[in-house]
């Protein structure tokens, strides 16, 4: 015997209503192991791995933080050894700390000559 | 409707702000938590597998990995209601792969209605004749058709949930629909529905 389309329908609504109804219940056991499992996970330290995981992901995760790895190199380097038409900063610093003679260098011409009188 | 979509949200911001708390260290939020989203993981856990002891599992299972993701959560990028019915569908997923497939011809007969004085026990052999079509799908079919029709989630969290598109989802839950049509066809008159409609 088979019902029609509406029949099996409404049977079926019937069906998931009960269900709905009357859901399966979880068994205070169950409730157990997972409120020590939640105690456990709380209780236990952060170690370092988890401790600069969890940095990493609040830096925007793995991605992002390669790439402010490379921007940071990159700057580095320009820092250190410019491509030319662009002033040897770091050199010329370098080069003042060690040696008072900072005359005809960039640095002058960000007026900080003659802040220093 | 509008106030419906307000409710859930509020709902979902409750569970986001309880798990920001259990991270702080507020031993109450775990078992707030544990109290809202053990039932529903559960019983779409057993609906799935059909068994019990399985469904506890992967119930435990998928609130262990929300806990030792909590201090990582970050409100506002998904629900966590959402975020745990995708882990228990993909643990489900992982078991019932396990398992050999069980034709529905094997699977048990409900109880015998006319043996059966009470109602009670006719509420409890239609719910075995429905576990026992829910077991004859397939099992993407099934997760869909209880996510929709017993968990009462909407197509498009389903569609996140089992990663894949609306129209899949709304495919899914028809095709399964009728699916559990034709398995229980055969058994209206034994799960007692022509006699309430008789009688």
């Amino acid at each position: 015997m088979m019902m029609n389309n509406m029949d099996s329908d409404n049977g079926l609504e019937a069906l998931f209503e009960q269900a709905r109804a009357h859901p399966p219940r979880p068994s205070e056991a169950l409730m157990a192991r997972i409120m020590a499992d939640a105690t456990a996970a709380q209780a236990q330290p952060l170690g370092f791995v988890d401790r600069l995981r969890a940095l990493l992901h609040k830096l925007g995760g793995g991605p992002a933080v390669s790439g402010l790895i490379t921007a940071s190199c990159l700057g580095f380097w320009l820092g250190v050894a410019p491509p030319d038409g662009l002033p040897d900063l770091a050199g010329q610093l370098l080069v003042q700390q060690s040696d008072t003679a900072y005359e005809a260098t960039d640095l002058a011409g960000f007026g900080w000559d003659q802040d220093e009188g | 409707m509008v106030m419906q979509i307000e409710t859930e949200d509020q709902t979902a911001d409750a569970e986001a702000a309880l798990l920001q708390r259990y991270a702080a260290g507020d031993p109450a939020a775990a078992r707030l938590l544990a109290v809202r989203l053990t039932p529903r993981l559960f019983g779409h856990a057993q609906r799935v597998l059909g068994d019990a002891a399985e469904a506890e599992d992967v119930t435990q299972e998928a609130l262990l990995r929300l806990w030792r993701i909590a201090p990582e959560w970050r409100s506002g990028e998904a629900k966590v209601t959402t975020w745990l019915y995708r882990v228990v569908a993909n643990l489900c997923t992982d078991r019932l792969r396990k398992r050999v497939s069980t034709p529905l011809d094997e699977v048990a007969e409900p109880a015998d209605p006319a043996l059966s004085a009470h109602q009670r026990l006719q509420d409890t052999a239609r719910m075995d004749a429905l576990q026992a079509a829910l077991d004859s799908l397939p099992d993407r079919q099934r997760q869909a058709v209880v996510l929709r029709h017993i968990d009462g989630l909407a197509n498009p969290e389903i569609a996140v949930i089992l990663e894949v598109g609306v129209e899949a989802v709304e495919s899914l839950t028809a095709r399964g629909k009728r699916a559990l049509s034709a398995a229980l066809a055969g058994k209206r008159e034994a799960l007692g529905y022509d006699d309430e409609q008789h009688g």
